[in-house]
């Protein structure tokens, strides 16, 4: 390579084998942390089944309160695997120069996130061993299902995302893939040669892989805002106050992106904590994420001030009853929700010097999804508990079956991220190195700053 | 499409008593969940009693409004289930519920306003000999499954077979729910609007006569009648 | 191109640098060889025309945009079928009812539009090839230390010996000339 940019001046090898730390070193600890995690996953499987056996009577829900924290926790997971796609896709489109180091974790979290988002309908179902009516399949009786349904929508929307990012996400790693191909011996060598499916590296093949990642990018970002927003509609289609509402879409995607930014920068700093990825995740990657964080702050407040103001001001009988609730039994939750979405994060998120902080970041962005999970609560509940009959308004509280559950999907994701991170290059080396490739050091005066090169457009000489 | 069923209650018969349901209950296979279960807001009447207080001037009194499924005929619960476990009844239009194609997604209860759909939380069982007074006319419903008043559609059929075999149309107040044939006071009028000289079709003539939130576009084929004030009352 | 019964010849030649490997390539381009019989192997992509050239058109985009409208038709069946072979009338609304059919369309179009991506990248890249394994490709793992591999499809004989001499004038290293595919 040429001797002045910055890769050159690092050694690929030496940036290869701190990358690549999280496949090469297995500790202690991460056997330790494999079977936590597993054991809360089984807990979390065991109780399902016993749901499954037992029947929903074992949760908290009721009339009214059909839908509680199963669906929570489906609008969240989904909400959470925005991330991938805004991290990725976007920074890709507009060729961001601090996106390198990022992208694979963000792809991952969202292929993650939507496998476990999408077990949730499966769990909420009171019949979940005839999910397969659902899937239009030709049978002996002529059946099929209702494509009316926000629920097939979100069939079809969360099988076409899962795909999309899952191919998104293996795609990208194709180039790291032969690298650690080159790189190992014995059963990883093996799996890495069949997964990196022969690439090499010529100039054909790189422009082509260039076109292709663009393409993968351009069309997952529709999806993603379409999958939220089929999401949303569960909620919007219905004649239920408080959720008939033709601001859901938007919001719900803002919302999404916001909490998938938050999470992020979580696993992000987990990330670099256990594998030592100081030099490539740097305070300006968590300064730039946490600039983002505090763009999608603005924006949620925005859209709920939005809905919350039209509701306010309408005062139609039914919609106001579910509001009122928010004063009264739901204050706490909605006090929550307020401070940790935007009255916490806001006036922090404007300092330089706490956006550069990442213990600071990594706490504001838990706090910004327990906010977020709080949202989703107070959007699912309260329109249900206090909604057109007040002869059936009845409160709900989850379960230790509604809660073990939340617990096991949490151990699960994470499950599969350190899984995820044993076997697979969990950073994008060569995204890194080629930003590193194109990254020389520019003499100003008196100063030396980091200058970026990047291919000519068409319609630049 | 065979008939148009359609059911009026006039609340100034009503009396509260109840006895609707407790005949809804015995009819239907319904199960009795436990006091425990009812505080949770499980309990599985098809047919409820709900009672308001109204305050005028110095009196407090109740009113009470029983609310059975209001067979709506834009009924918001069919189109958001994803498996056509319920839909529109075309020969007798109403809503029908198909227990053994329901998955349990519970979008339907979610989005009828009534709030008259029920959800099998568990399995129910009746202890011996209790379980010799079960329909043999309709299923028991297993866990996982909706569940909502009919307008006794095993009794509407049933009517329809007698009649048909005798080669004769179903007469006024020959097939009724068990509900309207209960009712003490006879506040419940069961008939098919599609016969213009059945007794449902004079008296949803009345002037008193509304409907349960009208304003959201369900159609119910339920009224009421508005209970009569005055002097004596 | 080649006859089936032969395997190519190809020289490779190790650079430190892309300066370097540019200066190899002219070298090699002057002798003359043609510009899609050279390309690079490197361990990052490098700009279009700093070493070699792919002048070969890249048409999976166009497939790609294909099975979009094969997977519109796809939702579009999909969701006409099931509401005309099982037609029940729900909340009053008619039986074709187009809004979802819209929504249906739309993801479906998509999904055949991502995973025309990925087979037509994997077909355009050369990945995955089940037919044709026999042939081996040129490789050398040494470009994951940072060098760039210039390979040249050359005749035996005296174009190989030019190609050699080219490629060692120029700087490169260990400099040889292997049975192979580009």
């Amino acid at each position: 390579m040429s001797a002045e940019n910055h890769l050159s001046r690092s050694g690929e090898e030496r940036l290869y084998e701190e990358l690549s730390r999280s496949n090469r070193v297995t500790t202690r600890w991460w056997y330790i942390g494999v079977a936590g995690l597993s054991a809360v996953v089984l807990w979390a499987v065991a109780v399902f089944v016993y749901q499954m056996m037992t029947g929903m009577g074992v949760t908290g829900l009721n009339l009214p309160v059909f839908w509680g924290m199963y669906i929570i926790l489906f609008v969240f997971w989904i909400g959470v695997s925005h991330s991938g796609t805004l991290i990725s896709a976007i920074l890709r489109i507009t060729r961001a120069t601090w996106r390198a180091p990022v992208l694979r974790g963000a792809e991952a979290m969202t292929a993650f996130a939507l496998l476990v988002g999408g077990l949730f309908p499966l769990i909420h179902l009171g019949r979940n061993w005839r999910f397969y009516y659902m899937i239009p399949y030709p049978n002996e009786r002529g059946l099929w299902p209702n494509f009316r349904s926000p629920l097939m929508w979100d069939a079809a929307a969360i099988f076409t995302y899962l795909t999309g990012s899952t191919l998104f996400l293996y795609f990208g790693m194709i180039p790291d893939l032969a690298l650690a191909r080159d790189r190992s011996s014995g059963w990883r060598k093996t799996l890495y040669t069949i997964l990196a499916a022969g690439f090499r590296g010529t100039h054909r093949q790189w422009r082509r892989y260039h076109v292709a990642s663009t393409l993968f990018a351009i069309l997952i970002i529709p999806v993603a805002v379409s999958v939220h927003s089929i999401v949303s509609w569960d909620f919007a289609m219905a004649k239920v106050p408080g959720w008939h509402s033709t601001i859901f879409a938007p919001y719900f995607v803002a919302g999404a992106i916001y909490s998938g930014i938050a999470a992020v920068i979580t696993v992000m700093a987990v990330l670099r904590k256990m594998f030592r990825l100081e030099q490539s995740l740097t305070p300006k990657h968590f300064d730039n994420l946490g600039k983002l964080l505090l763009t999608m702050t603005l924006l949620w407040g925005y859209f709920y001030f939005s809905e919350f103001l039209t509701i306010w001001y309408g005062r139609l009988i039914e919609e106001w009853a579910v509001l009122s609730s928010y004063g009264k039994h739901y204050l706490p939750l909605f006090a929550v929700m307020v401070s940790c979405n935007f009255l916490i994060p806001l006036p922090l998120l404007c300092f330089r010097r706490i956006r550069r902080s990442i213990p600071a970041l990594f706490v504001i962005s838990l706090i910004v999804n327990v906010g977020m999970w709080t949202e989703r609560a107070l959007i699912i509940v309260p329109s249900l508990a206090r909604r057109n009959d007040p002869f059936v308004w009845h409160n709900y509280f989850p379960s230790w079956v509604e809660l073990s559950i939340f617990a096991g999907s949490i151990a699960f994701f994470a499950l599969l991220y350190v899984l995820f991170s044993k076997i697979f290059p969990v950073m994008a080396v060569t995204d890194i190195k080629e930003q590193m490739f194109h990254t020389t050091d520019r003499a100003m005066g008196g100063v030396t700053m980091a200058s970026v090169s990047h291919e000519p457009g068409e319609d630049e000489t | 499409m065979k008939h148009r069923w359609a059911m009026v209650i006039d609340m100034d018969r009503c009396t509260g008593c109840g006895a609707c349901v407790v005949a809804c209950v015995a009819e239907n296979n319904t199960p009795t969940v436990g006091e425990d279960e009812v505080e949770k807001g499980r309990i599985m009447h098809w047919l409820r009693v709900a009672r308001y207080w109204k305050k005028e001037l110095a009196e407090v009194r109740p009113v009470f409004l029983v609310v059975p499924c209001m067979q709506c005929q834009q009924a918001p619960c069919e189109i958001v289930c994803p498996v056509y476990a319920t839909y529109h009844d075309e020969d007798h239009q109403i809503n029908a519920m198909v227990y053994n194609r329901c998955v349990g997604t519970r979008y339907c209860a979610n989005n009828c306003p009534y709030s008259v759909r029920k959800f099998n939380w568990f399995d129910h069982h009746w202890e011996k000999p209790l379980d010799e007074q079960l329909s043999p006319d309709l299923s028991v419903r297993s866990r996982g499954v909706m569940e909502k008043c009919t307008f006794c559609i095993q009794r509407l059929r049933r009517g329809d077979e007698t009649a048909g075999k005798e080669g004769r149309k179903v007469r006024d107040g020959e097939v009724i729910p068990a509900c309207a044939q209960t009712c003490p006071p006879g506040a419940i009028v069961f008939g098919d609007l599609l016969d213009p000289e059945s007794k449902v079709s004079r008296v949803i003539e009345n002037p008193r006569r509304f409907r349960l939130m009208e304003h959201l576009g369900t159609e119910p084929v339920v009224s009421y009648l508005k209970k009569l004030r005055g002097s004596g009352r | 191109m080649t006859d089936r019964g032969k395997t190519d010849l190809v020289v490779l030649g190790l650079f430190d640098s892309v300066e370097q490997a540019a200066k190899g390539a002219c070298a090699l381009r002057s002798l003359p060889l043609p510009a899609h019989d050279i390309t690079t192997l490197s361990s990052v992509p490098l700009p279009d025309g700093a070493v070699c050239e792919d002048t070969a058109p890249i048409r999976f985009p166009w497939a790609v945009a294909a099975f979009w409208f094969v997977g519109a038709a796809a939702g579009l069946g999909l969701s006409l079928v099931t509401y005309l072979d099982y037609p029940l009338i729900t909340a009053g609304k008619e039986i074709i009812s187009v809004p979802p059919m819209i929504i249906v369309t739309y993801e479906i179009a998509m999904l055949g539009a991502l995973l025309a991506t990925l087979i037509g990248s994997f077909r355009s890249i050369g990945l995955a090839r089940l037919k044709g394994r026999k042939a081996r490709k040129v490789f050398d793992p040494r470009i994951h230390e940072g060098k760039i591999v210039l390979c040249a499809r050359v005749e035996h004989g005296d174009e190989e010996n030019r190609a050699i001499a080219a490629m060692k004038e120029t700087g490169g290293l260990d400099v040889r000339a292997e049975e192979g595919e580009l």
